[in-house]
């Protein structure tokens, strides 16, 4: 057994197990969709087998505190990867002011074969949100307003951004370029009850000349929708997205007819009437859910103190040679050379 | 070199660009003018030594004023244009360089191969538009300093084994030896340029952990194998395995030199490589 583990210990395997690993980094570039895992699994488990066997084996790793501990953090690390890959979530939605959180609008989901959070328990409600921008269109800070459960029947307001993320049993929320406007509509069929839902403009301002969609109502005909848009855009200055000042007049082409619609107007239509209700907008978030990724971060710390340490107290006990300590008391390179 | 009005950081540059130039020329002189033989080697002085030192201390001194000049031109730091990026090189690197000249003597000649590399940084910079561009919303994040800050160190102490490990490789060369003849035989410098790639690797490694959590908190995700990240953890892997390839075999000194060489230039190729080949060098940068 102690055989197999030396020579599992041996860092003669340590070499060819990094230079794999190199090897899966370069074919992991940009995460191309035809690179498998297991470009980086494999080097990793060998990596993670011939660390573990030398921490056991090995005087040089397991006498020496800092090095020990460096040695350690670096087989938590590798360790708390494989956890978090296999239990990570990422997703991407897109939310209409007013709504709340709903696990079934997430698109692009991602997740890992062991995920089991609590999404089920994870609840907010979208409000309005300001984007600014520098002149030439060059996006600054966002700010997006949501309503979160206190914990006690109320409500609290946070407001959060493409750096300050909102965090709830883990999962983590980030805003994104992707945003844009949503107009409320009802659709009143001939026979039947009323529906309200939106209809997603495409993001804004990136398509700012072409905020167009259509939709087909339940038993009437499809309606191409355009929206004209006032926001204060100016390019050429600062400006900040404030979707609570914009204002829209609608556009409805069907069957042959152009309709221009206000807010709370109504046109008649054929199967049924449409109200536009009002002006709203959406933010695209993107989820990321990854349970190990603060005691990766307290590894690799713990991980370089190690290291640091190691190295404090080597050149502690030999100092650099050519130094001033070190010349003091030496008269020539040759005594520099007897240190050594 | 771009005339531009209204730079205020310009002067600075320039001046602080003359120093090392000068302190570059004076190393050069001394060392090349060094007569050979053993006679040579008793006879080089070293009263030019804090010349040297001085005019380095003064180029970080002026580069540093380049930068705070800039910044309040601009509003930000420097750490989007290249063009700020490369000053801001600059002065860690003469920073760090400076602090080792002045403490570590038996090193000092090899400053005729470390500034030639910040001289090249030097001239390229003259290159560059100065033009401010605008600030990323995800860069108004503490862990941006603490990552380009640990960076800028790894590269430093990186470029400083880089000058030992080009000071045994020339001393192949017999015409080229004779200029280091008044410095610690190879095996002192072999020892010497791995303790700073240790350090490096110290720095390198804290760089990647505050890029990792700067990236977490900008883009939602800490590692996404975008092409810095990618070339950063292969450098990284490229320093580890030459420490533990030398520590597990008797790696001869020169093949160690070229080791270091071959790991400074991947750093360097992805400190100012990456813009070249990426469209965005980070993804999600915008």
């Amino acid at each position: 057994m102690s055989v197999w583990l030396r020579r599992l210990a041996s860092p003669r395997l340590t070499l060819p197990g990094m230079g794999l690993l190199g090897v899966g980094a370069a074919l992991s570039y940009d995460n191309p969709v035809s690179t498998p895992v297991w470009v980086l699994v494999v080097p990793l488990a060998l990596l993670a087998v011939n660390l573990l066997a030398a921490i056991l084996t090995n005087a040089r790793i397991n006498r020496r505190g800092g090095l020990l501990v460096f040695h350690l953090a670096l087989l938590s690390i590798v360790i708390l990867v494989a956890i978090g890959r296999l239990t990570h979530m990422d997703a991407h939605l897109e939310m209409v002011a007013g709504n709340g959180f709903s696990a079934d609008d997430l698109i692009e989901v991602n997740r890992g074969l062991l995920h089991h959070g609590s999404l089920d328990q994870v609840f907010f409600i979208q409000g309005p949100y300001t984007v600014d921008y520098a002149p030439g269109m060059m996006r600054g800070p966002t700010r997006s307003q949501v309503m979160v459960p206190d914990g006690s029947g109320g409500w609290e307001q946070r407001v959060i951004g493409d750096d300050k993320p909102l965090v709830l049993h883990g999962y983590r929320f980030y805003t994104t370029f992707n945003k844009g406007f949503a107009p409320v509509l009802t659709w009143m069929p001939d026979g039947g009850p009323a529906v309200t839902g939106t209809v997603h403009m495409p993001p804004y301002p990136l398509y700012d000349f072409r905020q167009a969609n259509r939709w087909t109502p339940p038993g009437g005909k499809e309606i191409k929708f355009w929206l004209q848009l006032e926001t204060g855009l100016s390019p050429e200055h600062a400006w900040t997205l404030d979707v609570r000042k914009a204002r829209a007049t609608l556009v409805l082409k069907t069957g042959g007819q152009r309709i221009e619609l206000q807010p709370g107007q109504t046109a008649r239509l054929p199967g049924g009437r449409l109200r536009y209700e009002r002006l709203s907008s959406w933010m695209g978030y993107k989820l990321f859910y990854y349970p190990t990724l603060h005691w990766l971060f307290i590894c690799a710390i713990i991980g370089v103190l190690g290291l640091a340490a190691h190295f404090w107290m080597k050149f502690a006990t030999h100092p650099w040679p050519g130094s001033q300590t070190v010349k003091r008391g030496m008269q020539d390179n040759r005594a520099v050379r007897e240190l050594l | 070199m771009i005339p531009h009005v209204n730079v205020v950081e310009l002067p600075w540059l320039y001046t602080g660009l003359a120093a090392y130039a000068l302190a570059m020329l004076i190393s050069l002189k001394v060392v090349i003018g060094a007569r050979g033989g053993a006679a040579g080697a008793a006879a080089v002085k070293h009263g030019h030594e804090p010349l040297v030192l001085g005019l380095i201390f003064a180029g970080v001194m002026l580069l540093a004023m380049a930068l705070a000049e800039r910044w309040l031109r601009i509003g930000h730091g420097p750490f989007v244009s290249l063009f700020e990026l490369l000053i801001s090189q600059l002065f860690s690197l003469g920073l760090v360089l400076s602090v080792a000249y002045w403490r570590l003597p038996v090193i000092r000649p090899a400053s005729v191969v470390i500034l030639p590399v910040i001289g090249l940084l030097g001239a390229w910079v003259l290159f560059l538009d100065p033009t401010a561009t605008p600030f990323p919303p995800t860069y108004s994040n503490k862990w941006l300093w603490a990552h380009v800050g640990f960076g800028k160190f790894f590269l430093a102490f990186s470029l400083m084994g880089c000058g030992l490990a080009g000071v045994i490789l020339m001393r192949r060369v017999p015409r080229l030896a004779q200029w280091f003849r008044q410095m610690p035989p190879d095996s002192v410098l072999d020892h010497l340029a791995w303790r700073f790639m240790l350090v490096a690797l110290l720095f390198d490694s804290l760089m990647l952990i505050a890029g990792a959590v700067w990236a977490q908190d900008a883009w939602g995700r800490f590692w996404a194998w975008d092409a810095l990240e990618t070339s950063a953890f292969l450098n990284w892997l490229l320093l580890g395995g030459a420490i533990h390839a030398r520590l597990t075999y008797r790696i001869p000194i020169r093949l160690g030199a070229i080791a270091i060489l071959v790991i400074f230039v991947f750093a360097f190729l992805t400190y100012f490589g990456a813009p070249f080949y990426s469209e965005a060098a980070h993804k999600g940068v915008i």
